[in-house]
This record gives structure tokens, sequence and C-alpha cells, in this order.
């Protein structure tokens, strides 16, 4: 068994932290307390060939074939340069949400029209499922479309989209036969300017706030035949599949974060004393930053051996969640143990310790709650 | 083969605590017989079991609607 990378995955790695130590890590506290996002920094990830990743060369990606090890190691080494975790947070959303269906369920002239844009950063795409009766749920989701000719007329709304305020293209799921169940739902690519069609405003929200985030509204909206994703009814198998993708690789960023919040934290116990000694001398401080590092090591093994399952083509239900629960948990955790550990310092904004913790917990929340992700677990132990 | 893949599914059923067992012409998905997770899990077995690969794209109602679709699709594989 080996889990090491290759050189090459090794280089890219260490490219990637060293583009987003030199070239992003600037107003970020600023736009955290202001929710702003940048759109240079966007751009500049493009040019650097982040948004790339998810996209063949052959429609302005950077790889014959998208690679999730490679990507996810990106991703995992861009988490630790980049402070902004908003910023990764954004990018995997559209990589693995919109660019990759598109890529994989896309007919030619689809991938010609929205991934070159997509890859270069010029445009913005969101992913579009959650609605105010369907949360969880998802499937129980009211937007709807009706056949007409020459498209359909989509009706509903969703909420809580990253991106939603900006977007360029909407990736879309409603139902087009409520009749059939699971398999009524259909994806459409919405643009921006589509008559009928209209996006609220940035919600603020307590982390991630780097990264606009809001509500989509759609009356009567008419959408052309040509942007259909997949046949109709292939909502379901989209979703499945770009979400495991999602699970995998929107958490590489938090255990990049997880891993200079360890370095941190380990800086200030040592340097920060009290009753004569490093503060780092007492065990109630050490025992958590053992607890930091095991919550690293472990969920590590688990990114791993999902985007390896991944990239050798492999179903990974019960490894994805296992990751997404461990991963996301472990962040909120490890952040709290990094506050505690600072103590008044910690709990201080302008020390940018607690911004994690503020960040982390969006993590427990998207893409399949904690509480959906261990019932998935004990149903696929036959509970 | 379907037989075997109606002793799979009955097994999701089992653990969804109906005693009621499948037709070949059930609409598995769309009839609430299986979850999504059950629908998933069910086309990984069907990969395993029957050594084919079923790409997303695949995932259609024409190919898994029901047991019947599932082993046409499966024999033109
Ligand atoms: C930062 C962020 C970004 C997001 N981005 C997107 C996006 O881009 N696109 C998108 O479509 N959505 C997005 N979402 C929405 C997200 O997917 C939903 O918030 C999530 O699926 C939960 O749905 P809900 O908020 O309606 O909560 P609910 O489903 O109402 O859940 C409320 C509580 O009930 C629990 N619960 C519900 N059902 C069960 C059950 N069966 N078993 C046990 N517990 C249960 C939940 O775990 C939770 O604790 C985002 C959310 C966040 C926080």
């Amino acid at each position: 068994m080996n889990f090491s990378l290759t050189d090459e995955q090794q280089a890219y790695k260490e490219k990637v932290i060293e583009f987003a130590q030199n070239e992003l890590n600037t107003s970020y506290t600023e736009r955290d307390r202001d929710s702003v996002f940048s759109r240079e920094d966007w751009e500049k990830c493009a040019k650097f060939g982040l948004q790339g990743l998810a996209t063949p060369t052959a429609y302005g990606g950077s790889a014959d074939e998208v690679n999730i090890l490679t990507a996810t190691v990106a991703m995992e080494g861009f988490g630790y340069g980049c402070k902004d975790n908003g910023l990764a947070f954004g990018l995997n959303a559209q990589m693995w949400t919109v660019q990759f269906p598109i890529a994989q369920f896309g007919t030619e002239s689809q991938k010609k029209k929205f991934l070159p844009k997509l890859a270069a950063g010029t445009w913005i795409g969101c992913h579009a499922l959650t609605e105010p009766n369907a949360g969880s749920d998802v499937y129980s989701m009211e937007t709807t479309a009706t056949k007409v000719d020459g498209g359909y007329i989509l009706n509903g709304s969703k909420r809580y989209i990253t991106f939603a305020p900006i977007s360029d293209v909407v990736l879309v799921f409603v139902k087009t036969n409520p009749k059939l169940g699971k398999w009524g739902m259909s994806a459409f690519l919405v643009e921006k300017g589509m008559e009928g069609f209209t996006a609220g405003l940035n919600r603020p929200k307590m982390g991630l706030r780097t990264v606009p985030f809001g509500d989509l509204f759609f009356e009567d909206c008419f959408v052309p035949d040509e942007n259909l994703l997949g046949k109709e009814g292939a909502g379901w198998a989209i979703t499945n599949s770009s979400l495991e993708h999602d699970r995998c690789t929107i958490l590489a960023g938090q255990l990049g974060a997880m891993e200079y919040q360890l370095e941190e934290t380990i800086k200030f116990v040592k340097d920060r004393k009290q009753f004569g000694q490093a503060i780092s001398q007492f065990q109630s401080v050490s025992n958590r930053i053992a607890n930091m590092k095991l919550r690293i090591e472990t969920s590590r093994l688990l990114l791993y051996k999902v985007a390896w399952l991944k990239s050798q083509g492999a179903s990974t239900m019960m490894e994805s969640a296992l990751l997404k629960l461990h991963l996301s948990e472990s962040f909120v955790d490890s952040s709290l143990d990094a506050i505690r550990n600072h103590g008044g310092h910690g709990y201080l904004s302008e020390n940018e310790i607690e911004r994690n913790l503020r960040d982390a917990v969006g993590g427990v929340i998207y893409a399949g709650t904690s509480d959906i992700q261990r019932n998935i677990i004990s149903k696929l132990l036959g509970l | 083969m379907e037989e075997k893949i109606v002793a799979f599914v009955n097994d999701q059923i089992s653990s969804n605590q109906t005693d009621e067992k499948i037709e070949a012409q059930d609409d598995l998905l769309g009839g609430g017989i299986l979850d999504s997770l059950g629908m998933m899990r069910l086309i990984s077995f069907i990969e395993t079991e029957f050594g084919i690969k079923v790409p997303p794209e695949d995932m259609t109602i024409e190919n898994f609607i029901n047991i019947e679709t599932i082993t046409g699709y499966i024999s033109s594989k």
C-alpha cells in the first residue's frame, strides 16, 4: 500500500502553495468583515490553472483528462497557502458541481459555450438544488419546468446557493415530470439575463463570507432546449455524480487549512508563557495539539482514499460519507481547540484565529449535513 | 441474472421493513421501492456482480426503471 504522492503531484502541490501564499493573501480580513468577494483573486486562480483542473484541455482546461487525485492534492495545497477559506470553497463548488457535470453530461456545443469561460475565470457558475421546502430532502423540490415549443418554462425558487448573486450561469435542478419521482428531475443551464430569471442580493452569513450566497427566482422563465443538460430526467444521475466528487475535493481545502492552523497554534503555545513556563508544557494544552494532529492524519487518510478510489473509477458511497462527516467535524473541533489554546488572543477577530471556526461550521451543513452522512453510513451498514 | 437482482433488491426492501416482494416491472426509484442510496448500491452491485461499468450518463429511466430494463441494459453491454 503506497500513500505517497508522485514527484509530479508533490511539485504541483508546492507550486499551488507558493502561488496562494504569494499572490492571494491580501485584504481577506477586511473582505471577511465586509462580506466582499475578490474577482481579482478569482481571475488569478484561473490564470494559474485551478479552475481548469476540472475541465479537459479541449475546452480550455488544464488536463487531458480530469485527474481527481491531482486536483485533490492541489486543493489541499491551496487550503494551506490561502487564508481565504471562502475562495477555496467557491473554487471547489464551481469546479465540481458546475464545470465537471457540464464536461461529463454536456453536448459538444454546451461544452464549447460554457467551459472555456468558466475555466478562464471570466464567467462564474453555481449549482442550485436547495429550496425553501427541499433541503436535506432535496428530491421534494417544487421548482418545475414545463415543456413548450422549443424549450421549457421554469417556475420556482432556490435558496442558500453559493455564488447565486453573481453567477453568469446557473446549473439548476427542477422537476420536469413530478409523477416520475426521482426520475422526473432534470438539469438546466440558465444564463444571466434570461427573461424571468433573477438572483437575490448577497445574504450575510456566519462564515465563508468572501463568497457571495443567496437566492434564485424563476418566474415563467423560458429556457431553450439546447440548455437542457443531459437527457430529460438525468437530474438524479447528475447530482449523484457531482456531489460525490464535490464531497471529496471541497474538503481538501479544509485539510490544508487545518495544517497551517496546527502550525500556528504550536508556534503560539511554545511562545506564550504563563506561570513561568511556555503554555505548551501544560498537558491540557498539549493534549489539544495532539488531538488536532490526529484529526489531520485521520482526515488525510480518508481524503486520499476517496480521491484514489475515485481516480480508479470506483464508487465511494461509504468512503465519501465517512470523509465528509469526519473532515468537516474535525475542522470545527480543531478550530475550537485552536481558539482554546490561544485564549483571549484567539477570540479577537484581528488575530485571525476565530475566522476558521466560523468558516468550518458551513462544512457540517453543505453537501449533506453530518446527520445525513451518518444516515448514509448506517444505512450502508444495513441498519 | 434477474433472480440475482431481485434477491438483492428484496434485501434492500427488507431493510425498509416491507414484506412485499418486488416484480420485474416495478418502478424501483420513481416508485420509492429504492431510495437514492439504494439505487446507487444496486448499481454498484451490478458493476461488481456482472463485471460492467455503469457510467453516470447511463443511469437513466430507460435503463434503470425496473428489473426488466436493467437486465436488458446489462445484456446490451
Ligand atoms: C455555506 C453553504 C453553502 C451552500 N451552498 C449550496 C449550493 O451551492 N447549492 C445548493 O443547492 N445548496 C447549498 N447549500 C444548502 C445546503 O445544501 C443545505 O443547507 C443542506 O442540504 C441542509 O438543508 P436545510 O438547510 O434545508 O436543512 P434541513 O434539511 O431543514 O435540516 C435541518 C436539520 O434537520 C436535520 N435533518 C434533516 N433531515 C434529516 C434526516 N433524515 N435525518 C437526520 N437529521 C435530519 C439536519 O441534519 C439539520 O440538523 C449551502 C449551505 C451552506 C451552509
